[in-house]
């Protein structure tokens, strides 16, 4: 077998995987959840299992799906684009600036307008604010690098935290446990009409970064390295900073900050299948997607009737695997 | 007369400091140019100069009857590849992975055609790495990384190799062979210009030395007459001399 074959078919086998688990997720994981459903009630369409899974826990995982591929997608995207492994959503600021917006609505007390939650609307607005400021900032100078993005998102990343804190000291006891809660990120049930503009926003970014992925290669390994083989790369950056921003803060404008998702699924993928990000970045998308699904269903078992939040249960099986998966690196490996 | 390359007049300067002030010459196909200098000569910038990674402050470089700043990028490499000095050894790629990125300007492609991979094989055989394909990057060694990059450059197939001390980490065996693929490449009709400190593999393999000195080019001498006037060999060191060995080859030693 040739090396054209070679490398198409372990291509073939490893998206194929990805793409069983997400179906898989999506098909099994709404079953899941605090009361048992009866499969036979659903299929007659009879309350509530079937309001229950229709309405409730099929809209949560796909929204979980959706969110969860556009997460790690924009972490294996800022990671290339930072030629930093640790790179995640929240490193650029954008979700920084998505989740002052959301506090700020959560404290002056917004609840829903027309039938949008205001959450979403303030999460939006803080990220393309933060969004202009970069523009303005990093980019006026127009030598634009990866570091001067990184400098720019960990400045904005301090000086939304401060305005976070002085926005929940300020607002009452019950705001401030929203505020709280919602900074963890967590799966609720969403509107089907919200989802499916979710849907086709990730679905149309994604495609615009996956059809650049031979370029993500090359800046992985280096400005120059990409600049001496034809990549422009300061229009790739910029491209790259607006896409990524798109995705993270169309998720986490119904989801709430859940980062992790976006440096645990790229890492996992980067070692245990390609560094190619032709295959990285589908294969992130999916697994990323099907592992907050999964978390989201554990939450919604582990206590009942409560619930853990998404962000928590990912945190919580995400952390310790991260380490052990470092902890596995072979010595040839390391630096 | 039209040329390749043609460098002129070319300032620049980092800060108030002045690394290059007016540098000017021009290059054919088919040339080896060693481009020689103490540290901080200005070899690098001058390289990056050439490649468009940095704009001159005064000057021209023309690259094929074309200013370097109306290329476009792509256009850009398929005519000029760039061996850094050093990159990232951090990298989750294979060797191979880097190696089929200088195929990256020749085809819109998703996946490498068969003629890609066969330019990226003819490439790391030739600097005999083929057979650490599929080691990542990270885990070479400091010479098995840069056989990796020179195979880069090579299967980049570009007109004009454009390399930063390439023999950097190399043992004497592969200095000697990294020298002689480029002295085939130049023979083949390319361009190959290679910073570098070790004179005796300027002197044995590159068909012209430039040598940089105070911003300039101090000296731009055929190495077949490198020995008739050895005042360049004073800008590096009064302890150096040359002769002629016993197969009668140029060679430079201390004494």
């Amino acid at each position: 077998m040739n090396a054209t074959q070679q490398s198409s078919v372990v291509a073939r086998n490893s998206l194929a995987l990805s793409l069983a688990v997400f179906l898989a997720a999506a098909l099994l994981l709404p079953w899941v959840g605090a009361g048992p459903i009866s499969v036979v009630r659903v299929l007659r369409h009879q309350s509530p299992d079937y309001e229950i899974l229709l309405q409730l826990r099929l809209s949560r995982t796909l929204l979980a799906l959706v969110a969860g591929g556009a997460l790690s997608l924009a972490g294996t995207l800022f990671q290339a684009m930072l030629r930093d492994a640790l790179a995640t959503p929240y490193t650029l600021g954008i979700s920084a600036g998505a989740s002052l917006g959301a506090v700020a609505v959560i404290a002056m007390g917004g609840e829903t307008f027309l039938g949008i939650p205001m959450t979403w609307v303030g999460a939006l607005a803080g990220a393309f604010g933060v969004l202009i400021l970069v523009v303005g900032g990093a980019f006026r100078q127009r030598q634009i690098s990866a570091f001067s993005l990184l400098l720019t998102g960990i400045a904005i990343n301090s000086i939304c935290a401060a305005f976070i804190i002085i926005l929940s000291s300020f607002a009452g006891m019950s705001r401030s446990f929203s505020i709280a809660r919602w900074l963890i990120g967590s799966i609720d049930a969403t509107s089907y009409v919200s989802l499916a503009v979710l849907a086709i926003i990730v679905l149309l970014v994604s495609a615009m970064i996956l059809s650049q992925a031979r370029s993500w290669n090359l800046l992985a390994v280096g400005e120059r390295w990409a600049a001496s083989r034809g990549v422009r790369v300061g229009a790739l950056l910029a491209q790259g900073y607006l896409l990524g921003s798109i995705l993270v803060a169309g998720a986490i404008a119904l989801t709430g900050p859940i980062g992790f998702v976006g440096l645990i699924v790229p890492h996992l993928v980067r070692s245990r299948i390609s560094p190619d990000h032709r295959l990285l970045m589908p294969c992130a998308f999916l697994l990323g997607g099907a592992l907050l699904a999964l978390c989201d269903a554990i939450g919604r078992i582990v206590m009942p009737p409560a619930e853990l939040p998404a962000g928590a249960v990912l945190a919580l099986i995400g952390g310790p695997y991260l380490v052990w998966i470092i902890r596995q690196r072979t010595p040839e490996e390391e630096i | 007369m039209s040329c390749l390359l043609a460098v002129d007049g070319v300032s620049f300067s980092y800060g108030g400091r002045s690394v290059l002030d007016s540098v000017s010459f021009r290059a054919e196909e088919g040339e080896f140019l060693a481009l020689l200098g103490i540290n901080g000569s200005g070899k690098s910038t001058l390289l990056d100069v050439i490649s468009g990674f940095r704009r001159p402050g005064a000057g021209s470089v023309i690259i094929s009857s074309r200013a370097q700043a109306d290329w476009k990028r792509r256009e850009m490499a398929q005519q000029v590849s760039h061996l850094p000095q050093s990159i990232h050894a951090d990298l989750p790629f294979t060797a191979e992975q880097l190696v089929a990125m200088g195929r990256y300007p020749h085809t819109d492609r998703w996946f490498e055609s068969e003629e890609d991979h066969q330019h990226i094989r003819a490439a790391m055989e030739r600097t005999s790495c083929w057979s650490q394909r599929h080691r990542s990057f990270a885990s070479l060694s400091g010479g098995e990384r840069q056989r990796v990059l020179v195979a880069a450059c090579l299967a980049q197939n570009a007109t004009a190799h454009l390399l930063d001390e390439p023999s950097t980490f190399l043992d004497i065996e592969q200095q000697l062979h990294c020298f002689s693929v480029l002295r085939e490449e130049a023979r083949a009709g390319k361009l190959c210009i290679a910073a570098t400190h070790d004179l005796n593999l300027a002197v044995t393999y590159c068909t012209r030395l430039l040598i940089l000195a105070n911003g300039v080019v101090a000296h731009d001498i055929l190495t077949a007459e490198a020995h008739h006037n050895t005042e360049w060999l004073r800008l590096f060191s009064k302890r150096l001399e040359m002769g002629i060995t016993p197969s009668g080859s140029p060679w430079v030693w201390y004494k």
